[in-house]
């Protein structure tokens, strides 16, 4: 990456001690991720693991060392490729201020992990998967691995550039957030066109239930499904789409969802209503 | 299933799961880990047929922020070994690895419940300055994620076929045509999951455009995410030239 290179260059006036590989390094502990999840301090043993190392080489003094390491077993959680960013932001404070700017550490992170992990969870953990899944799923049932395999190669070219982000941070500090805020702010709204073109295809071609049923009067057996058709083409997928989209709204769990889609199912096909 | 087959599923299983959550190159990856599967018992076919039909029902079911979502990549490493090995197919794969995929939830959670306890004991060496130990002990938590996959499918693939045809033979039809059924209606999940996090509000239109796309013009879904991709980047286009102008006009009148 050139621009990361030049990024460096520039800021060589700055009193440090990091160098380009103790950020390398970290970016690589990063990678610890979502391993050490627990329910109180959420992404916390993660900073500590990947920041440890370049934590020991800025404070010198144990005491310094633990306070600071204290300070990154708070509370901290947002989308594990972007908080690279943050990550080598903080770090960049902290070789510069010393323990002192603690507070504002901690401020920094904070005030930061919510709108990032907002975009992060939309666009990389969503949109992406979406995307990509629905083509390679296509592909993969026609036997064709050739989806499967471009995401992957995407998602290695992403696993390169993210554990460099922790340089990128660290080089621009607080003002890449502030630069790019505008930008991003449209470059999120435009990937959302993006997706809700792909989930409007996505509903009548993955959600595939119909209705078996058919009335006989006299001689002549009508059908369900074909009169639903010419209403509107997947009129029960829609239906069900709009209806799951609304108990989310009312704060119905997922898995609650799931569950109780797996009991209409059987009854559905139990009693022949749906297949 | 050979020894070698069933430690290297397991294997498969395990790293799976730290990946997941760690490196994350194969997140989210349903097609990946049948293709694997497939590839150790000898029918890639098959895995790929697997991943891709559990792909397409889990499309948009993320864990985020650490939320614990129905593990359907283990249920994709399960449901090929079980359809491989009892030669039943994919719907008699899809019977065992569904519901085990489901219980992955409760293992997941324990495994975060865990976590905590090993958080505190980290910061405990921290305070006492125990600094190897600190790190140290947090390599436990990738081993318990490990497991939470590793550990069902194991018992899982090693029931053996006989215990694994008795319970297909007991599921009555209802339930496995059910699942079917589920099968078909699950993806709506995602769907309604991703609507949820986007501006459906404002952008009605470019859920119709879509829809109308697969539903009448039956364009298939790589054509249907380049027009989507068109609109995007028009929109982003347009976007930016109006908040330049803005900018500057908001300037002029200062």
């Amino acid at each position: 990456m050139p621009e990361v290179m030049k990024m460096s260059n520039e800021n060589q006036e700055k009193q440090g001690v990091l160098t380009k590989h103790d950020l390398r390094k970290a970016g690589y502990r990063w990678l610890m991720s979502v391993n050490t999840f627990n329910y109180e301090g959420q992404l916390s043993s993660s900073v500590v693991f990947a920041l440890s190392q370049a934590l020991r080489k800025i404070y010198k003094k144990d005491d310094d060392y633990v306070e600071a390491l204290n300070n990154h077993y708070k509370y901290f959680n947002t989308h594990p490729w972007i908080a690279n960013l943050v990550l080598g932001a903080a770090l960049a404070m902290e070789d510069k201020e010393g323990i002192k700017a603690k507070d504002t550490i901690q401020d920094f992170k904070v005030g930061l992990m919510g709108p990032l992990a907002g975009i992060g969870d939309t666009i990389i953990w969503i949109l992406l998967p979406t995307i990509m899944g629905s083509i390679a799923g296509y592909m993969a049932i026609k036997g064709n691995p050739t989806g499967m395999i471009a995401w992957i190669i995407m998602n290695i070219f992403f696993f390169i550039v993210r554990t460099r982000l922790f340089e990128v941070g660290y080089n621009q500090g607080m003002k890449i957030f502030t630069k790019f805020s505008k930008e991003l702010t449209i470059f999120t709204e435009a990937a959302s066109v993006l997706g809700l073109v792909v989930v409007g295809a996505l509903i009548p071609s993955v959600v595939t239930v119909t209705c078996p049923l058919s009335f006989k009067t006299g001689e002549v057996a009508m059908k369900i499904q074909p009169l639903l058709d010419s209403i509107l083409p997947s009129l029960i997928p829609v239906t069900l789409a709009f209806i799951a989209y609304k108990l989310l709204g009312k704060k119905v769990k997922m898995t609650t969802l799931i569950l109780l889609i797996i009991v209409i199912s059987m009854i559905g096909a139990a009693l022949g209503i749906l297949g | 299933m050979h020894v070698w087959q069933i430690v290297l599923i397991t294997l498969i299983a395990f790293i799976k799961a730290v990946d997941m959550y760690g490196t994350q190159v194969f997140t989210f990856n349903s097609i990946v880990y049948g293709a694997l599967v497939g590839l150790v018992l000898g029918d890639v076919n098959t895995g790929l047929l697997v991943g891709g039909t559990i792909q397409l029902m889990s499309l948009g079911v993320a864990g985020l922020g650490g939320a614990s979502v129905p593990d359907y990549p283990t249920a994709t490493i399960i449901a090929t070994a079980i359809a491989i090995t009892t030669g039943k197919g994919m719907a008699a794969g899809l019977a065992i690895g569904l519901p085990v995929g489901m219980l992955g939830v409760q293992m997941d959670v324990m495994a975060k419940i865990a976590n905590g306890f090993i958080a505190r004991k980290s910061q405990a060496y921290a305070n006492k300055k125990e600094f190897s130990k600190m790190t140290g002990i947090l390599f436990i938590c990738p081993v318990l994620i490990g497991l939470t996959a590793a550990l069902p499918v194991f018992i899982s693939i090693t029931l053996g076929k006989g215990v694994v045809d008795a319970i297909l033979a007991f599921m009555p039809v209802w339930f496995t045509g059910g699942l079917t059924v589920a099968g078909k209606i699950l993806p709506v999940v995602g769907v309604a999951v991703l609507l949820r996090f986007m501006p459906v509000k404002k952008y009605m239109e470019y859920l119709i455009i879509g829809f109308v796309a697969a539903a009448y013009l039956k364009v298939p879904m790589l054509g249907v995410a380049l027009a989507g991709f068109a609109l995007a980047y028009n929109l982003y286009k347009k976007k930016l030239s109006e908040g330049n102008l803005a900018y500057a006009g908001g300037d002029e009148d200062e």
